[in-house]
């Protein structure tokens, strides 16, 4: 039966107020875990202290370990105080928030703890006036996943009074058709609309920004295509190792951690065709076609193509880093690649023959993400002395740490004759704009609870990007590298600046 | 005094100079130069006896977030002529190599050269980027050029709480809007959280649902007469439940344990009861027999500009509630 239209509130202004958010509870299932401890209850805390959620809410957490509700929110706020990088613990707010915190101990796979949830859930909704309306956030084992969204369907807590909705944290299966396989057992308890698979990448303010500057402006739009793009590099990098997970990141690997999801995520944000508008579900599409528009590679392009690599040993900075090999809890003989970088190529008209150099890895010189856009150079030298090697124009893209844009063009050097030299502009985002940005969890959360799916990754993405890295990552189990192949703390492996030197290219050094 | 005197031209080859010398030191500090940040022009208006130092810790704190061409205009009544000074306000942005720099021009002005100050101003404006004028204090309402000097800007900010008669301020006020003048009022942007909170009470359904039960409302306030921010909060909640096809009596009450800028305000019919007030730092919302505190600072200039200078386009729901605010208080006894 349809629930009966209820008047919009008058009193919202939306020009001045935070945008409004439902009541609800969210179930965190693995509320003991690392990720519910350093993203999800910070992230919910400082909703609260910056008044987003609304007063009907709660959070529910579901782990093995027995507590008490007590115990839950004592457990909690110590999570909060030594995570919340820049939220201060104001005893009031944290009060109000925390008799909103209850727990639920059980094991996703057994199915009595459901029965134990579906209570819980019943009580909650009439102490706390959170409407029916329930987030299940899934941050267990990816093994778990399906054993909880089966478990919550058999129970009957897929439907309710309200909304029911589902949070996924990648990975979105380990193959083409594990993914498949994971979505089909989720979706006999959820429909696709309600399922947030979250890649905490989009949630970050400024690969939201790409949006922003692509489809906001006029000047950008009209060189985004073959004709004046030369070629596009995206680089998520890392300095720290595997930092204790040797033993999930061993099964895992660079491209499977990192270009599967995030950067093939970002890639598809810089070079989807313009939505039709700014909804969840033609964004949705737009970036789904892009990622579909990509071929997989044959087994002679990966060899070209794709290159992996591990980090080796090495002394940095007066300190003796471990090879990867070294990391504890990591096979001595491992073959995963803690470095991935490979050439795509997207066929459509926009973007045929453009290659988009990706690359990520562990034990890098630096931190950082950003994508670079090389344009054409001017098709005619007209400056006496500029010989063949001006530097390109280059649009950059920078997501972390510092967030920004640079655009690189030359200019003439001061003095006489004309001499050129490279500029940079810079825009930077944090000094623009020098509000707090949230947290991607921040963001992704209230997305959810509001029902905007637009920075969720979809299941024909996920498939598509499977789809295109699944190739690459059979072929190198197949091969037998030659491993350790970059020592630590340098740019990755010769062979990945040898791909690109064969179209006379070469990376950055961001 | 004439404006000749003080040549926006000068100003702004100083400014260039200063430029070229902040980014020699800075690149002599850092190796990394500087970096000028200017997203709006924003004049100050401000009264030479005023607290200086807090003014400019004010302007200081907004850089970060509204990073703007400065132009501090000094109000000295009597004195010597225009006169002015250019400066950088640079700061470091944690973890960061390089400097953010914005630009200050200060101009003292006397009284008398008040009508040359919209010729320097107009042109020291920084090209194609909004111009907020904020005028602090009681004057505007009684200068003859606060027109030519508003027409400089495209959105002008006073606080209305500055002014002596609420309901002379009010007429005036919505008299410049309906002229097309896009004003900022403080005294409104102060009620911004409070608004929020009692919007936050009619997300929930169920009390969403109780909205056509709502008969009286009633505003309390400090003092005898309500003040300009009573008169807001009263025409909001009036014409927001008219929206809704609610008619509510609205009653206003001066109540003598409120102090400053303290204000309740109460919704009521039949068994249905949302009220808010404030206290401190705190503001109480009650909801049927629930109480509930929240934490809602005592909002500075800083706080308020933030918001205002954050909204530099018609403010709908303003210039209703102005308008509406401008009706009750004339109807006043």
């Amino acid at each position: 039966m349809l629930e009966p239209m209820l008047p919009e509130n008058p009193f919202q202004d939306p020009l001045r107020f935070e945008p409004r958010t439902p009541e609800c509870a969210i179930v965190i299932f693995g509320a003991s875990g690392d990720l519910a401890k350093r993203k999800l209850m910070p992230a919910l805390y400082r909703l609260a202290y910056d008044r987003r959620l609304s007063a009907g809410f709660a959070v529910i957490g579901v782990s093995r370990t027995p507590l008490s509700d007590e115990q839950y929110r004592e457990k909690m706020l110590a999570a909060v105080r030594e995570f919340s990088e820049d939220t201060k613990i104001d005893d009031e707010v944290w009060g109000a928030f925390a008799r909103g915190l209850f727990y639920v101990a059980g094991d996703a796979g057994d199915p009595a703890l459901y029965g134990r949830l579906g209570q819980k859930l019943a009580e909650v909704e009439q102490a706390r006036s959170t409407g029916g309306n329930v987030l299940f956030y899934l941050s267990l084992q990816p093994s778990q996943y399906a054993p909880a969204a089966l478990g919550l369907g058999a129970a009957g807590l897929g439907k309710g009074n309200g909304w029911r909705r589902l949070v996924v944290e990648k990975p979105f299966g380990h193959d083409l058709a594990s993914a498949r396989e994971l979505s089909a057992q989720i979706h006999q308890v959820f429909g696709e609309s309600d399922v947030y698979r979250i890649d905490h990448y989009l949630g970050k303010e400024t690969v939201q920004n790409i949006l922003a500057v692509r489809f906001g402006n006029g000047i950008f739009e009209p060189l985004w295509n073959r004709r004046y793009v030369n070629h596009v590099q995206i680089t998520g990098a890392e300095s720290i190792g595997v930092e204790g997970r040797g033993a999930y990141y061993q099964e895992a690997g660079a491209l499977a951690d990192m270009i599967q999801n995030h950067l093939l995520q970002v890639m598809a944000t810089i070079a989807m065709e313009p939505a039709a508008s700014f909804r969840a579900a033609s964004v949705r599409d737009e970036r789904s076609k892009l990622l579909r528009s990509m071929r997989p590679m044959t087994a002679e392009e990966i060899r070209t193509n794709a290159v992996p690599g591990q980090y080796g040993p090495a002394r940095v900075g007066g300190q003796d880093l471990p090879g990867f090999r070294q990391e504890p809890g990591v096979d001595p003989r491992s073959r995963t690649d803690t470095y991935a970088a490979a050439t795509f190529f997207v066929e459509n008209w926009r973007w045929a023959g453009v290659p988009f150099y990706l690359r990520t890895g562990k034990r890098l010189p630096k931190r950082v993400t950003e994508i670079a856009i090389q344009f054409n150079a001017a098709p005619l030298a007209i400056f006496d002395g500029e010989g063949g090697d001006r530097p390109p124009n280059l649009l950059i893209l920078r997501i972390q740490p510092e967030e920004g844009i640079s655009l690189k063009f030359l200019s003439k050097r001061p003095g006489a004759g004309i001499e050129l030299r490279p500029v940079s502009m810079d825009f930077n985002y944090g000094s623009s704009f020098g509000e707090r940005s949230p947290s991607a969890y921040e963001t992704l959360l209230l997305d959810a609870i509001a029902g905007d799916a637009t920075l969720y990754t979809r299941q024909d993405m996920v498939e598509a990007s499977w789809a295109v890295v699944e190739p690459i990552q059979n072929a190198w189990r197949e091969a037998a590298p030659d491993f350790p192949n970059y020592a630590a703390g340098t740019w990755g492996p010769a062979a990945a600046d040898e791909m690109l030197a064969r179209r006379g290219h070469a990376w950055r050094r961001p | 005094m004439t404006a000749g005197a003080l040549s926006p031209d000068r100003i702004l080859r100083e400014l260039a100079e200063l430029w070229v010398a902040t980014g020699k030191d800075g690149h002599a500090e850092t190796g990394a130069g500087v970096l000028r940040a200017c997203a709006m022009t924003l004049i100050v208006l401000a009264e030479e006896s005023e607290d200086m130092a807090s003014l400019d810790e004010t302007l200081a704190a907004l850089m970060p977030e509204h990073p703007a061409r400065t132009i501090l205009v000094r109000l000295r009544g009597t004195g010597a002529a225009l006169a002015e000074r250019v400066y950088a306000q640079c700061w470091m942005p944690f973890g960061e190599r390089r400097q953010i720099c914005c630009e200050r021009i200060e101009i003292a002005a006397p009284d008398a050269s008040l009508a040359d100050l919209p010729s320097v101003l107009a042109p020291l404006a920084a090209p194609d980027l909004p111009v907020v004028l904020w005028w602090r204090g009681a004057r505007p309402i009684e200068t003859p050029e606060f027109a030519s000097l508003a027409a400089v800007a495209g959105k002008v900010i006073l606080d209305s709480a500055t002014l002596r008669d609420a309901r002379a301020a009010l007429a005036w006020l919505a008299g410049l809007a309906q002229g097309g003048v896009l004003l900022g009022d403080l005294s409104w942007t102060l009620l911004t959280r409070w608004r929020e909170m009692l919007s936050g009470v009619f997300e929930n359904r169920e009390y969403q649902a109780r909205l056509a039960e709502i008969s009286n409302v009633v505003v309390a306030f400090a003092g005898d007469r309500p003040p300009v921010f009573a008169c807001y909060m009263g025409a909001w909640v009036a014409d927001a439940l008219a929206d809704a096809g609610v008619r509510a009596k609205l009653a206003w009450q001066p109540r003598p344990q409120l102090t400053g800028r303290a204000l309740r305000v109460e919704l009521t019919g039949g068994d249905f009861r949302v009220a808010l007030e404030r206290q401190d730092d705190r503001l109480t919302i009650q909801t049927g027999g629930l109480s509930h505190r929240t934490n809602l600072p005592q909002p500075t200039d800083y706080l308020l500009m933030r918001e205002e200078l954050g909204i530099v386009r018609r403010d709908a729901v303003f210039e209703r509630t102005l308008a509406s605010a401008a009706r009750l208080a004339a109807a006043l006894p």
